[in-house]
């Protein structure tokens, strides 16, 4: 990035929240639409990359706050600066908008002139001192109304986007959106990064708790969270599909489709063979520094085990059902 | 595909037979929306028996989302939050059954550019997350209508598909102003060509669904005298000619739902439970709603009459 960043004092924290969503066409977006999608501003470029997968990130947006942190102690400190957000679209297919910021420990006791801020992107600073501890649980908690909310600034960015005359609105199937909010601490002086805690909150919300070395900018463990939510996503998403299924010989009532009759299990799974199930790459866009982070959760509770089981089941529902279509043709030939 | 829920007067039956048949579709496995758009008596909270949750969404509802004062709307996951004594547990293979309250006290308002908007991305989020999403809107030619006519009309929203329920009452007054609602000057047919809307499309996107329709056959009315029953047998053939000329008839009708009496008494759903173990309910009520709920996406009911 090309603009001049004035020195900050290092941040004690860094919080953020990430919304994850299918992009609501019948077709992935290809890389041109996809740039096109994300073109935020008009003075700085998508980032795009085809390897290992399609991916499209657009320029940071900021966004001016002045408003209380959320806090878990019920102190009320007020903080002031920019909130930076971006939009990242993964095989143009998956549509995130992510919302970030870092908070010095401490800030001046009046409000500056904007100009101070804006040299600081992505900087809030508290006005006197600040408790990042009990900051971080109010960020991970929800905040009261009126508290900063980076998750409306996610929302907003998101509904914008959603907005865009490219969108044809035929999602190839029905899904959820979600969203994952994080904070990160400072990790012990020569200690690396750590994740503490990822939790699922409510039905959509997931919260994940960090410690990473100070030095490490915040765009980067947005980055780390991004990849989390966007695999978080698809877990969920395709465990939903799997739910919606009924299994085995249909019921009696069970009524045909006009003009198809292809088993109802045949076109709930087709789409996540279609859309879903190449999607799974993870650490593909992570900093090396961070990606040791998501050994943690192969471990526990192993991602990436879960959606091995998931899509073998897939795969074996629909040769399942290939068997019957064999066994017909067999019948006919003398 | 979104399912609007119109009548010309208040007291229908329209937010209870579309909350039946919004729990009918969540029981067949759809994932279904329920969105209270009848900004002067939101009373979704009561036939779905979720009224403390929704007491606690106060200003988050969808007048105050639409208004943009709350950024997302508040919603209730029926089957979890339901008081219902039957609805507790999620029913095995059902769909989800999410709430989206009115506010309390909230009111009819004009609807400007950007409310139309916000109802524009609200209705293409639904339509992402669900497979039916029934809205109910008030009464008469109001605001509500408007909107709905409006959004659809919208270029964002051109491959959503959606459907109009028209409800009313089977009797002389009823049936006039039914017709009226969507065959008058500024009814739903004229005020949607106005916005944009294809006539023909439109008009064969539009069903009437008849509630609390006493069936002189049924038991219900057994007890009365011959000449009663020969009265009310008229009464139903003059009525059926009256919505014929009010082009209303048969052909443009998705159902019919027989006077229920425990509906009579109480807004709510009707369960299997209420017919098979307490039976306090008719088994003809549930089917008329088993069979409209089918009927919502059964294109054969649909179309050019
Ligand atoms: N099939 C039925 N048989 C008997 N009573 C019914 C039937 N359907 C609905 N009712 C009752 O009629 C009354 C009005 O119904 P409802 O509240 O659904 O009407 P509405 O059209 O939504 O009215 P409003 O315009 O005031 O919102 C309620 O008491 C309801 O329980
Ligand atoms: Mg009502």
């Amino acid at each position: 990035m090309a603009r001049p960043e004035a020195s900050a004092p290092d941040a004690v924290l860094a919080c953020g929240e990430v919304r994850t969503r299918l992009l609501p066409t019948r077709q992935a977006l290809d890389i041109r639409s996809a740039a096109q999608f994300l073109a935020l501003r008009a003075d700085e470029r998508v980032l795009l990359s085809e390897r290992p997968a399609l991916y499209a990130r657009s320029p940071e947006t900021l966004t001016g706050v002045d408003c209380p942190l959320p806090s878990a102690n019920g102190s009320r400190v007020r903080a002031v600066g920019t909130v930076a957000a971006r939009a990242a679209l993964t095989e143009g297919r998956v549509l995130q908008t992510s919302a970030y910021f870092r908070l010095p420990s401490t800030g001046p006791d009046q409000r500056r002139p904007w100009g101070h801020y804006l040299v600081r992107p992505g900087v809030v600073e508290p006005f006197g001192k600040l408790l990042p501890e009990a900051i971080a649980e109010g960020v991970l908690g929800g905040g009261r109304p009126g508290d900063l909310d980076v998750g409306l600034i996610a929302d907003g960015l998101l509904t914008r986007l959603l907005r865009h005359p490219l969108l044809d609105q035929r999602p190839p199937l029905r899904s959820r959106p979600t969203r994952l909010r994080w904070a990160a601490l400072p990790a012990a002086p020569g200690a690396g990064p750590s994740l503490e805690r990822f939790t699922l909150a409510e039905d959509d919300l997931r919260t994940v708790r960090l410690r990473v070395p100070p030095a490490i900018p915040p765009d980067r463990i947005a980055g780390l969270c991004d990849d989390l939510a966007l695999h978080d996503w698809l877990l969920t998403t395709v465990v939903h599909l799997l739910d919606g299924v009924r299994f085995g010989a249909p019921e009696p009532s069970a009524r045909p489709r006009p003009g198809d009759d292809r088993p109802a299990a045949v076109l709930a799974l087709r789409p996540a063979v279609d859309h879903l199930l190449h999607l799974w790459m993870p650490r593909a866009r992570v900093a090396s520094e961070l990606a040791p982070l998501w050994d943690t959760l192969e471990r526990q509770p192993g991602f990436t085990r879960q959606w091995q089981a998931l899509v073998q089941r897939i795969r074996d529902q629909l040769t399942l059902h290939a068997i019957p279509a064999l066994y017909r043709e067999a019948e006919l030939t003398p | 595909m979104i399912v609007f829920a119109a009548s010309d007067k208040g007291g229908t039956g329209r937010s209870v037979t579309s909350a039946n048949l919004a729990y009918q579709r969540a029981l067949n496995g759809d994932h279904v929306a329920y969105v209270d758009f009848d900004f002067g008596s939101p009373t979704a909270a009561a036939v779905f028996d979720v009224p403390s949750a929704v007491r606690g969404t106060r200003e988050r509802g969808l007048h105050s989302y639409l208004e943009g004062g709350t950024p997302e709307p508040a919603m209730i996951d029926v089957w979890r939050q339901t008081e219902h004594p039957h609805l507790h547990a999620w029913p095995n293979q059902s769909g989800r059954l999410v709430l989206f309250p009115g506010d309390i006290g909230g009111g009819e308002f004009a609807t400007d550019e950007d409310a139309l908007e916000r109802c524009v991305d609200l209705l293409l989020r639904l339509n992402g997350e669900f497979d039916v999403i029934m809205v109910d809107l008030s009464a008469g030619r109001s605001y509500a209508v408007d909107m709905a006519l409006a959004a659809t009309a919208h270029p964002r929203m051109r491959n959503v598909p959606f459907r109009w329920l028209v409800f009313h009452r089977w009797t002389r007054q009823h049936v006039i102003a039914a017709s009226g609602l969507v065959h008058r000057e500024h009814g739903i047919i004229r005020g949607g060509v106005e916005r944009g809307h294809d006539e023909l499309a439109l008009r064969s996107a539009i069903r009437f669904v008849r509630a609390a329709v006493p069936d002189p056959e049924s038991a219900v009315w057994s007890q009365g005298s011959p000449a009663q029953a020969a009265w009310m047998q008229s009464c139903d053939e003059a009525l059926r000619r009256l919505a014929a000329e009010h082009a209303i008839g048969d052909s443009v009708v998705l159902g019919i739902v027989p006077l229920e009496p425990i509906l009579q008494w109480r807004e709510q759903l009707i369960t299997e439970e209420d017919v098979l173990a307490t039976q306090i309910a008719n088994k003809e009520t549930l089917e008329a709603l088993e069979e409209i709920a089918r009927r919502l996406t059964d294109d054969t009911y649909w179309g050019q009459p």
